[in-house]
C-alpha cells in the first residue's frame, strides 16, 4: 500500500510542496525528542540506565529567574545573582572540608548542572573564595552609592509629581534642572557598579570555570532560556514537555480517529437502524461540551487511589483527559467519514465483492476502511493539534497534567512573572508548542491540497 | 415551521435527559457528602448534609427533582462552599456575566470574519488573498491560552503601567455589574468585558476566515455565479448579493458550531480575568468539591447548549427551505 501511495498523484503533489516538507521535517524532529525521552524512560524503568531524565529537570542550572540568551541580565539581577551564589559558596567553604574523607559531595552540592567547581585543591578554592568575597564587598561599597543615587531620583520623581500637582511652575522648572546632573551621576554609578561586578565575575569564573567540550554544549542548551524561580532550567522542561504533548495527541487521535472511522463506516454502509442510532450518538455526545464532560469526569475520579495525581502511577492521571477528549473527538471524523463511505458504497469495486458474496462487514474493512485512508490520515493530523491544545488548556485549569512537566503547567506556574517583565518560561513553552502546532497546521492543509483538490 | 420546531425539540427532549442520567450517574459515583466531609465526619452530619441535597432519597426522585429544577429554572439548593448562597442564585449572577463575553465575541467574529473572507475571495490567488490566509494560520496556530496572558500584558498591564490608571479603559482583572445590582453601568462593559471580547474574537477570527474564505471560493465557482456575470452584473454585485446569500448557510451553521469553542474559551477568559461567569464557578466548585453546584451548573450548560443545538436547526430551516422537509 506504501508503494502504491509513494507513485499516486496526490503523494507527488504533496512533495512538491516545499513549505509542507519542511513542517513534515520539523514535526519528525519532534517526533525524535518524544522517542528519545520515552526510549531513556523505559531504560531506565528497566533499570538499564540510570539517566534519570526526570532528575536532570530539577537540578539548579543558573540563579533564580535569570533570563536566556537574548537578553541580558539587568545590573541589580546580576547583584542579587552574585550576592546568592556568594553565600551559598561560603557556606561551603565554612565547613572544614579538609578533614573530610570525601569532600567532593559537598562540593557538588553548589556546582549549577554542568558548571562545577574548579578541580583544584580545596586550599586553592579556598583562597580563591576569599578574594570573590574581598571583590563582592568591594561591591557592596558602590552599590550603596547606586542605590543612594536611585532613592534620590525617586525622591526627585515624587516632588516633581508634587509640583506639577501643586502647578507651581518657578518651582517646577527649579526641579527640572536637577534631573540632569542626578542622571549623570546615576549613569557614573551603574558604570562603575558594572566594571566591580565585572572583577567578581572574573573571579568566579576562575572558581567555577564554564564547562568546555561536550558538557559545554549541554550546559548551552540547559541555559538556553535561562532559568525559572527555583533556578531549574526552562529550556529542559519546555523540550520535555514535548513528551506528554506528544502522548496526549497520539492517544487521542489514535482513539478517535479509530472510533470516528469505524463507526461512520458501518453507519454509512448499512443505513437503516444502524445510521439513526449513530447519528443519534453523535448528536448526543456533541450536544455535551467536553469540558463539561471532563468537570463531571474529574469529579468522578477526584480523591481516587490512582487515577487523581497518583504519585505511584503518574500516567494513570491521563486517563481522564483520555476518556473525556475521546469520546468528543470521534464526532467529526464519523461525519466525514459516513459521507465519504455514502458515496463509495455505490461505486462499482463495492457492488463487485457484493456480488462475489463476501459478507458486509468483511467489505467494510477491506474494500471501504482502505479507500477513506486519506480522510483518516488527514482528521488524524487535526485532531492531534486539537488535543495537544487541549491538553495545554486543561492542565492550566488544573484539570490536566500535574507533577509532569507540561507546557500548560509551565505556563500556569509563570503566568504571573509576566508582572516582572520575566517572559522566558511563558515564552520558551508558547513558542515550542507554536512551532509544533503550526507544522501540524501546514501539514494537514498540504495534505487536504493533495487528497481533496476540490477543498479549497 | 412549527411543525419542524416541534420535531427538534421532540427529537432533542430524549438527549437531553440521557445526559442528565449520565451526568448525575456519574457524579454519584463516589458518594459526594463522604468525598466533602472527610474521612472523620460524624454520621449526624453526613445525614444532614445528605438530607439536604435530597441526597437520601432515592434516585429516581432525585432524577425528576433536578429536572423539575432545570425546567422552571428555580435552583433552591444551598451551595457547600459558598455559605448560604442557593445554586439559584450564582447561577443567576453567572450567566449574564458569560453571556457578557460570549454574545458580542460570537457576533462580531461572525460579522468582521465574512467581510474579511469576501475581500479574501474577491481577491483570490493574489497577494491580498495569501497575506490573509498566512495571517490566518499563524494566529490559528498560537494557543488560545498565549492570547489571553499576553492580551492582558499587553491590552491592559503595559499601558496601566505607562499611562496611569486613569488613562486607560481597560481594567487588568475584575468585574462590575452591568444591569441590575449596586453601582451598575454599562460603561462597566468597556472596562471589564471588552478586553476578553477582543482577545476573543482574534482568538476566533483566524478559523473563521479560512472557512469562510473557503466556502465563499467553492460558492463563487457554481453557474448562476458565470450566469449572473455573463448577464452583466457587476462583480461587486455578485459577489455581495448573490453569494453571499447562497453562502448564508454554511456561515450560519459555522457560527452555531463554534458555541462549545466559545463557552470553553470563555471559562479560561473569566479565570484568568477573574471574573465569575459560569466556567469560573464550574471549575472553582471542582476544587471545593461543591456537589450542588456542579450538578446545577452542568445541566444548565448540557440545557443551553441543545438549546443552540435547536436554534441552529431552526435557523437552518429558516435559511434554506429544503431542510424543513426532510
Amino acid at each position: 500500500m506504501i508503494r502504491r501511495m509513494a507513485r499516486s498523484r496526490a503523494w507527488r503533489k504533496f512533495t512538491r510542496n516545499r513549505t509542507a516538507l519542511v513542517a513534515t521535517g520539523v514535526i519528525g524532529l519532534y517526533a525524535a525528542i518524544f522517542l528519545t525521552i520515552v526510549g531513556t524512560q523505559i531504560t531506565d524503568w528497566a533499570g538499564v540506565t540510570n539517566i534519570g531524565s526526570r532528575q536532570g529537570l530539577q537540578m539548579r542550572v543558573l540563579p533564580p529567574k535569570w533570563p536566556g540568551f537574548l537578553e541580558s541580565a539587568g545590573i541589580e539581577q546580576r547583584y542579587d545573582a552574585h550576592d546568592w551564589q556568594v553565600s551559598n559558596l561560603n557556606r561551603l567553604f565554612r565547613k572544614d572540608l579538609e578533614s573530610m574523607a570525601d569532600p567532593s559531595g559537598e562540593l557538588a552540592a553548589v556546582s549549577l548542572g554542568e558548571r562545577k567547581l574548579a578541580d583544584k585543591p580545596i586550599a586553592e578554592l579556598r583562597a580563591l573564595n576569599e578574594q570573590l568575597n574581598e571583590q563582592f564587598d568591594a561591591v557592596g561599597e558602590v552599590y550603596d552609592i547606586y542605590d543612594e543615587v536611585n532613592e534620590e531620583h525617586h525622591d526627585l520623581d515624587d516632588a516633581i509629581a508634587k509640583a506639577k500637582e501643586g502647578g507651581d511652575e518657578e518651582e517646577l522648572a527649579a526641579l527640572r534642572a536637577q534631573i540632569e546632573p542626578l542622571e549623570q551621576r546615576r549613569r557614573d554609578a551603574e558604570s562603575q557598579l558594572s566594571t566591580a561586578l565585572d572583577a567578581v565575575d572574573e573571579v568566579y569564573e576562575e572558581l567555577m570555570p564554564q564547562p568546555t567540550g561536550f558538557g559545554g554544549v549541554v550546559y548551552r542548551f540547559r541555559t538556553m532560556f535561562g532559568s525559572d524561580v527555583l533556578g531549574q532550567s526552562i529550556s529542559g522542561r519546555a523540550f520535555y514537555s514535548i513528551k506528554i504533548a506528544f502522548q496526549v495527541g497520539l492517544v487521542v487521535a489514535t482513539i478517535s480517529v479509530l472510533i470516528g472511522t469505524l463507526l461512520g463506516a458501518v453507519a454509512g454502509f448499512y443505513g437503516g437502524w444502524i445510521d439513526s442510532a449513530v447519528m443519534w450518538l453523535i448528536s448526543t455526545l456533541s450536544s455535551i461540551p467536553y469540558l463539561v464532560l471532563l468537570a463531571v469526569l474529574a469529579f468522578m475520579f477526584s480523591g481516587h487511589q490512582y487515577f487523581d495525581n497518583s504519585a505511584e502511577y503518574p500516567e494513570l492521571q491521563l486517563v481522564k483527559l483520555y476518556t473525556a477528549m475521546g469520546l468528543t473527538f470521534w464526532v467529526g471524523t464519523a461525519r466525514v467519514i459516513r459521507g465519504e463511505v455514502m458515496k463509495i458504497k455505490e461505486l462499482e469495486y463495492v457492488q463487485a465483492a457484493t456480488a462475489i458474496g463476501f459478507g458486509r462487514f468483511y467489505i467494510v474493512l477491506k474494500h471501504v476502511i482502505p479507500n477513506t485512508f486519506h480522510i483518516m490520515f488527514i482528521n488524524f493530523s487535526l485532531l492531534f493539534i486539537g488535543a495537544i491544545k487541549s491538553e495545554v488548556i486543561l492542565s492550566f485549569l488544573g484539570l490536566g497534567v500535574s507533577g509532569q512537566p507540561s507546557w500548560g503547567t509551565m505556563i500556569s506556574n509563570s503566568k504571573d512573572d509576566l508582572s516582572n517583565y520575566f517572559f522566558w518560561e511563558v515564552g520558551a513553552a508558547s513558542f515550542l508548542m507554536f512551532v509544533l502546532v503550526l507544522a501540524f497546521n501546514i501539514v494537514s492543509d498540504a495534505l487536504q491540497d493533495a487528497f481533496d483538490p476540490k477543498h479549497v | 415551521m412549527w411543525g419542524f420546531i416541534a420535531r427538534k425539540l421532540i427529537y432533542n427532549v430524549p438527549v437531553y435527559l440521557g445526559i442528565i442520567l449520565i451526568v448525575m450517574l456519574a457524579l454519584r459515583v463516589q458518594d459526594p457528602t463522604l468525598m466533602k466531609l472527610g474521612k472523620n465526619a460524624t454520621p449526624a452530619q453526613i445525614e444532614s448534609v445528605s438530607k439536604s441535597m435530597g441526597l437520601d432519597q432515592p434516585f429516581v426522585i432525585q432524577y425528576f427533582e433536578l429536572l423539575k429544577n432545570v425546567v422552571t429554572f428555580d435552583f433552591q439548593e444551598e451551595s457547600w462552599s459558598h455559605g448560604g448562597k442557593s445554586v439559584g442564585e450564582m447561577l443567576k449572577s453567572s450567566i449574564p456575566m458569560s453571556l457578557a463575553i460570549t454574545v458580542p465575541t460570537l457576533g462580531l467574529s461572525a460579522i468582521i470574519g465574512v467581510c474579511i473572507a469576501l475581500v479574501a475571495a474577491y481577491y483570490r490567488g493574489r497577494a491580498v488573498d495569501r497575506v490573509l490566509m498566512i495571517v490566518a494560520v499563524l494566529g490559528m496556530s498560537i494557543s488560545y491560552l498565549v492570547y489571553i496572558i499576553f492580551g492582558q500584558f499587553f491590552g491592559a498591564f503595559l499601558p496601566r503601567q505607562a499611562l496611569g490608571g486613569e488613562n486607560w479603559p481597560f481594567e487588568i482583572t475584575g468585574y462590575g455589574p452591568l444591569f441590575l445590582g449596586e453601582g451598575a453601568t454599562p460603561m462597566n462593559w468597556v472596562s471589564f468585558y471588552m478586553l476578553p471580547v477582543i482577545i476573543g474574537l482574534i482568538v476566533s477570527l483566524g478559523y473563521d476566515t479560512r472557512f469562510y474564505r473557503a466556502v465563499m471560493v467553492e460558492e463563487s465557482s457554481r453557474d448562476y455565479i458565470t450566469t449572473a456575470l455573463a448577464k452583466g452584473a457587476s462583480k461587486p454585485k455578485v459577489i455581495f448579493v448573490h453569494m453571499l446569500k447562497n453562502a448564508m448557510i454554511p456561515i450560519i451553521t459555522r457560527v452555531m458550531s463554534t458555541l462549545p469553542f466559545l463557552i470553553t474559551g470563555a471559562v479560561l477568559m473569566e479565570i484568568y480575568f477573574k471574573i465569575p461567569g459560569m466556567g469560573f464557578q464550574l471549575i472553582n466548585a471542582l476544587t471545593n468539591l461543591d456537589f450542588p453546584v456542579i450538578q446545577g451548573f452542568v445541566a444548565v450548560l448540557a440545557a443551553m447548549f441543545i438549546l443552540t443545538v435547536i436554534a441552529t436547526d431552526v435557523l437552518y430551516a429558516l435559511v434554506d427551505p429544503r431542510v424543513r422537509l426532510s
